[in-house]
């Protein structure tokens, strides 16, 4: 019923909010309330369900763990107006639990999907690009790195 | 430790998800409407980046009416806030010319010179005709008169170190010094939740940062431990001088440093300490003498002492107190006693008279009635919180109590429930707080009576069950005096 939340050592208000209790439950349960969303406003199978929520977390996530740099707010000076949310998490530090479990909710979410749409043509493929930009995204070599310049800095 | 229901930490989660998915929207659809509309600001560049001010546009200003509100009375335990209006949904406010008598739980006044007092305040005004408001220029041309001087000694008595030097400001006083006590090859080591003034001195003065968990005298020599080892970043020669930097009270928790602990852990491995007592001073202890007198600290164990005057003595400015030798390098090099104005004569008058009605020097005991009427006060408020259901911060004896609240919806709520009922109280929330610990922070003072307390506590338990955070059951539970080692009194 009630969880102690300890106080964290991480001055970066824009991810601090991360480490404190509930964030796991209250990001799988938003998926989940989303794909019964889905299935009730469009009317469509369960596995075109999972496509389209599968592709619009990718969008959603992409967006601001990986394309959005900096904070939204000004108190911190902007130094960290270089380096996108993914990268500012865990102060930087690389296979942090955290990490770990936001690269596995993807990849769970492409297996149900493609599970539920029975592995059929154009969802396979695109759920399949989907997932291969997101986890690539997230290795631990692709720290700070900006392929061709794409979202550099000016 | 704060205790958060589960089902609350997910709802808050979710609540601010919303908040920001419909900011995100908004911004997206105003970038579409600008682009058709033209605009004649060719060439020039923006104010500030494109993102870097969200939170304020499509957070904090749809709740703009909860802050900063205007006030036209001296903050005494009543005050006049005057009423606002907006007709475009919070975006601007304006001031009309009425105003409401609203009980203040909002103000630092902890020992209640906010407002005319009988010693203080005649003397004040004796010190204004004879000086002027602003002595308009720094310490070291023209800025130093024989309040100054007087001010200086008192305040190094008073604090029990050899000797102090005074600025103007209270927060440049952190930022300002800090940066001329360490510079770069050096360590600081500050807590977690420490003041942007000294995050923004640390940060100034080019030193390397370590933070250690709040209040954990274990965390702080772990992190000790591994940096004296490993030394300066790159070189790993070893550090020139390391500074642990603690608050005296923490202004949002409530929380008293474990300062004992922290003073033998930096002895054991030569660190300076440096304490910052911006709401301890003047409010705790036998004589308000601040945490070390509370806690039975050496005053010569701590380097550095540093508080202001805004809190406790209804005045302003900031000073450092340390030996003759920091004092004397300090006038010579620190940049807020070369070049800043120095504190308007009148306010150092008010520090004077303040400390002596503490210390009882002006021939009555109205100090120390004073301090017993604030420690009575923060324990009694306290412990009826707690036995409402509140979740309530803070060691017993600290004036300061944050309620909490979670939800971003209760914030404003919380706020304006309390100002319908002519009780204003000052809710914090991101990124003062942590994203999920928004609270109302409730201020005690001493010129607080019995009776304001009682109507106060009706008040806020009317206005905590309209927005349900009664999180505990209504019972006496202490949960947050178990504090093992230190004994409060």
């Amino acid at each position: 019923m009630y969880v102690r939340a300890l106080p964290t050592t991480d001055v970066n208000r824009n991810t601090e909010w991360f480490t404190y209790p509930g964030v796991w439950t209250t990001y799988i349960i938003i998926l989940f309330f989303s794909w019964l969303l889905v299935l009730s406003v469009f009317h469509c199978s369960p596995g075109m369900a999972w496509t389209i929520v599968h592709l619009a977390h990718f969008t959603v996530t992409y967006h601001s763990f990986h394309w959005k740099k900096g904070t939204p707010f000004g108190d911190d000076q902007g130094i960290y107006n270089r380096l996108t949310w993914w990268e500012q998490i865990d102060n930087g530090k690389q296979l942090t639990r955290n990490r770990k479990f936001l690269t596995v909710v993807p990849i769970v979410l492409y297996l149900i999907a493609s599970h539920t749409t029975d592995y059929q043509h154009p969802m396979l493929f695109l759920n399949t690009l989907a997932v291969f930009v997101m986890v690539v995204a997230k290795f631990p070599h692709m720290h700070k790195v900006r392929i061709f310049g794409i979202n550099g800095d000016q | 430790m704060i205790t958060i229901p589960y089902l609350t930490a997910v709802s808050t989660y979710f609540s601010y998800g919303l908040l920001f998915a419909f900011g995100q929207l908004r911004d997206y659809s105003r970038r579409i409407f600008d682009w058709w509309s033209t605009n004649n600001l060719h060439g020039y560049a923006p104010i500030c980046l494109a993102h870097e001010d969200f939170y304020i546009r499509r957070l904090y200003h749809r709740i703009q009416d909860c802050f900063g509100r205007p006030i036209s009375s001296a903050p005494d335990a009543w005050v006049d806030v005057v009423e606002r209006f907006s007709n475009d949904n919070n975006k601007t406010l304006k001031r009309t010319t009425k105003s409401t008598r609203c009980l203040n739980l909002g103000s630092y006044n902890y020992l209640g010179f906010g407002s005319y007092d009988e010693y203080c305040t005649p003397l004040v005004i004796d010190s204004l005709k004879k000086f002027s408001p602003s002595t308009c220029s720094s310490r070291v041309d023209a800025g130093t008169t024989s309040v100054h001087a007087e001010l200086e000694e008192c305040v190094a008595k008073y604090v029990g170190k050899p000797a102090a030097i005074v600025t103007g400001m209270g927060y440049a006083t952190n930022s300002a010094i800090i940066p001329v006590l360490i510079g770069k090859g050096g360590l600081i080591i500050s807590d977690s939740l420490n003041h942007t003034s000294i995050v923004n001195g640390a940060r100034g003065s080019g030193a390397t940062i370590r933070v250690f968990q709040h209040n954990t005298p274990a965390h702080l020599e772990r992190v000790l431990k591994e940096q004296i080892a490993e030394g300066q970043p790159r070189t790993h020669r070893p550090w020139k001088k390391i500074m642990v930097v603690v608050e005296g009270i923490y202004s949002m928790e409530g929380e008293i440093c474990q300062l004992p602990e922290i003073v033998s852990i930096c002895k054991k491995y030569k660190a300076y300490v440096y304490l910052d007592e911006a709401h301890s001073i003047g409010a705790i202890g036998k004589t308000g003498r601040g945490v070390c007198e509370l806690l039975g600290v050496d005053t010569a164990d701590v380097d550095i002492m540093m508080g202001t005057f805004t809190k406790s003595f209804g005045s302003c400015g900031g000073y450092i107190a340390g030996s003759k030798d920091l004092i004397q390098y300090l006038k010579y090099q620190c940049p807020a006693h070369l070049y800043a104005t120095s504190i308007s004569t009148p306010s150092a008058q008010q520090i004077i008279s303040a400390v002596k009605v503490i210390l009882g020097e002006d021939g009555s005991n109205r100090g120390a009635q004073k301090l017993a009427r604030i420690r009575e006060n923060s324990n009694f408020f306290r412990a009826e919180l707690q036995k409402m259901g509140f979740e309530v911060l803070g060691d017993n004896d600290s004036p300061v109590m944050p309620i909490m609240l979670y939800n971003p919806a209760k914030i404003p709520a919380f706020s304006r429930e309390c100002l319908r009922e002519n009780v204003a109280v000052v809710v914090v929330g991101f990124p003062a707080t942590p994203l999920l610990l928004a609270r109302a922070r409730i201020c005690i003072s001493a010129s607080h009576s019995r009776e304001d307390l009682i109507k106060a506590l009706q008040v806020i338990s009317k206005a905590g069950d309209l927005t349900g955070i009664k999180y505990f059951p209504a019972a006496p539970k202490k949960q947050e005096e178990v504090k093992d080692t230190i004994k409060l009194d």
